[in-house]
Parts: C-alpha cells; sequence; structure tokens
C-alpha cells in the first residue's frame, strides 16, 4: 500500500511539474501575445475597409477639390498609420473608376494600393508606383532604391511625434531620452532603474524596414540595439506614431510615456516642444515621367491637403 | 502497482508532459516574434 501511494504520489507530481511550468509560460509570456483585434487589423496593421475613398460610410476626413487627374493617375500607395491620409488625398482628386478594391485588397490594375511602408519602399523603387505617403526609410531600403537605379525624392507634408509606449498599470509616466536610449542599448534593464516597480525591462522592436522601426534606429542616434534577452519574463515598453496609437490601433490598455517631462498632445507637437518628431512625406522616384505626378505633389502641399492632414488627425507641415 | 506498470505510466505522463511544454514555448516564440507591439503592451502588465 505504502509503496503505491509512493508510486502515485510520483505520477502526480510529475504531471504536476509540467502543469506549473506550462501555466507559468502561458501567464507570463503566451497570454501577451494574444491579439484581440480584427483579422484584418491583424494582417494589415490597420482597417483598410474603413478608411476607403469614395465611401460614404468611410472614416476619412472626406474632401473635395477643385483639382481633378487624369483617368490615369499616379499609383499611390503608402504606410499602414498614414493610409487615411493618403485615402483621403484620393478621395479628394482622383477619378473614382481609377480605385479598385475587391473587397480583401486593391487590384492591380487599381491606382490606389495599400502594402505599408516596407511594400511601399519597394514598389518604389522598382517603379510600379508613382507615389508614396511615407516616413523616412531604412538604409537597406535607400541602398535597394539605389541598386534598382531610383533616386528617391521627399516631398514633407506633415509630421507627429514618435512615442513610447508602456502597459497603463505602469506607474513610470515619463522618461528621459536617454534613459530611453540606455534601455534599448542595454544598460538600464530594469524598471526600478527609472522610478518603477522591480520588474525587467522588456524592449519591443517592430520589423527591420518598418516605419518605426526606422524611427527608433534613427533616434538611437547609431547606438546598437541590444534589449535585455530575460526582458519576456518582465514589463514592456514599445514605440509607434501618435496617432497610429490613438486613432488607428486603439489604445486602451496603454499609455504613451512623456519624454523629458512633456507630454506628446498634438500641442506640444506643433510648437516644438515634444522631443521626437517624425515628419512624413510624399515619396517619389525624381526620374519618374508621370505628368501628373508634379500636379499632385504641389497639390499635397496645398491648403487642401494640409487641411485634410489636420482634419485626419495630424500635423500639417504647413498650418 | 507492477514496477512495469508504474514506469511505462510514468514514461506516458513524462513523454506527454514534455511533448506539450515543447509545443507550447514553440507556440509562445513564434507569437511573441510576430504579435503586436501594442497587443502585447495591453495585454502585459
Amino acid at each position: 500500500m505504502k509503496k503505491l501511494t509512493q508510486q502515485c504520489i510520483a505520477l502526480i507530481g510529475a504531471a504536476a511539474i509540467f502543469a506549473v511550468f506550462d501555466y507559468a509560460v502561458y501567464q507570463n509570456v503566451t497570454k501577451r501575445c494574444i491579439d484581440y483585434t480584427s483579422a484584418e487589423m491583424q494582417a494589415k496593421s490597420v482597417e483598410v475597409s474603413e478608411y476607403l475613398p469614395f465611401d460614404p460610410d468611410s472614416k476619412i476626413a472626406a474632401a473635395d477639390s477643385q483639382l481633378k487627374l487624369s483617368s490615369h493617375p499616379p499609383v499611390i500607395d503608402g504606410a499602414a498609420g498614414l493610409f487615411p491620409v493618403y485615402s483621403a488625398f484620393v478621395h479628394a482628386v482622383y477619378p473614382e473608376d481609377s480605385v479598385h478594391y475587391d473587397g480583401d485588397q486593391f487590384t492591380a490594375e487599381s491606382a490606389m494600393q495599400y502594402t505599408n511602408t516596407r511594400g511601399a519602399y519597394k514598389a518604389l523603387a522598382e517603379g510600379t508606383v508613382d507615389v508614396a505617403v511615407l516616413v523616412k526609410p531604412s538604409e537597406a531600403q535607400m541602398q535597394y532604391a539605389e541598386e534598382q537605379g531610383a533616386e528617391l525624392e521627399f516631398v514633407p507634408i506633415g509630421y507627429d511625434a514618435f512615442v513610447f509606449l508602456v502597459n497603463s498599470s505602469n506607474p513610470v509616466e515619463s522618461l528621459t531620452c536617454e534613459q530611453i536610449r540606455d534601455i534599448y542599448a542595454g544598460d538600464i534593464l530594469a524598471w526600478d532603474q527609472v522610478g518603477g516597480k522591480h520588474l525587467l525591462i522588456d524592449a519591443k522592436q517592430r520589423n527591420p524596414g518598418s516605419g518605426s522601426q526606422s524611427a527608433m534606429e534613427s533616434f538611437m542616434g547609431g547606438r546598437e540595439i541590444h534589449p535585455n534577452p530575460f526582458g519576456a519574463l518582465g514589463s514592456a515598453i514599445g514605440f509607434s506614431f501618435r496617432y497610429y496609437v490613438s486613432d488607428l490601433a486603439g489604445s486602451s490598455g496603454i499609455k504613451m510615456l512623456a519624454l523629458d517631462g512633456v507630454a506628446p498632445t498634438p500641442e506640444h507637437i506643433a510648437d516644438g516642444s515634444y522631443p521626437i518628431v517624425s515628419t512624413f512625406y510624399a515619396v517619389y522616384d525624381k526620374h519618374n515621367p508621370h505628368p501628373d505626378l508634379p500636379v499632385l505633389l504641389e497639390w499635397m502641399q496645398s491648403d487642401e491637403a494640409q487641411k485634410i492632414i489636420a482634419d485626419t488627425g495630424y500635423i500639417p507641415c504647413n498650418p | 502497482m507492477k514496477d512495469k506498470t508504474f514506469r511505462r505510466l510514468l514514461a506516458a505522463v513524462m513523454i506527454v508532459g514534455s511533448v506539450s511544454s515543447i509545443i507550447l514555448v514553440l507556440v509562445t516564440i513564434h507569437m511573441y516574434q510576430n504579435c503586436s507591439i501594442l497587443s502585447y503592451i495591453a495585454n502585459g502588465r
């Protein structure tokens, strides 16, 4: 009987060790990686179907313009966070029959495309897109464009704050720019080093070539990014653009940190007191011969287009 | 319980436990590498 009891304890104990391990992994890491946003948001990083041009139910800042482009306007593309901006541009100046959306994606003949930052820079370099609304590219994207013979030009049309994000339960409200660089460089490893809880810092990054990752690499000013390898056991910090967080993706459960004591409000971005502002551009190949391209680029800097940028929620370059 | 039966049961527990833990870890690594920053932060602490 005693032997049977020992055997049962051994079996239950072995099963319990695995159960505790699996439960700890699920609670501490797996559960955090579950994305509760819609399938479209997960696949495309933006609810494209909610921001389409020429749709009466669209959420874009719909406006009309005196300018109407020809029936074969420049093919336009852009970043996820800037989709509402260039969709509103298309709505204002493109012919409606130049845009073709099949319910899931833009068709090949459509003058409006959405391939996000990495796809748009590739398409610009390869000449399949005429103009794209994007933030600055990574070094690899510039190099690829050069290899393809494209000479990219950047026309500034608006800007937004580059923001750092933490869970809303994190007691830290503000960090200095240098503290953030130290966190991503691996010199600060725990939140209690910057006034927070006794938890490791999980410094999250984006995919190489994404707009916010390129902005982060620029912000680091040449310092290598070396996040804490055990950070997944702690509390995360990440980065994005203010409009994307507050208007497109939803900010439930997260908060934006103040930088050097300045919160990323539209007022602080516009008056220049928020320290990291990222410009976005109409990007095109200097050698692109499309006859409507100069007209479109000039219009994007006009009062009409700048008002669309402001009405969307970004800061226009020429307010 | 015979020793042979016990060893078989223990081996079964170890195999099932190991396989499930390995699958969970692999799935978690895949999800960790692909989940959006915003969801990850919002679901965390």
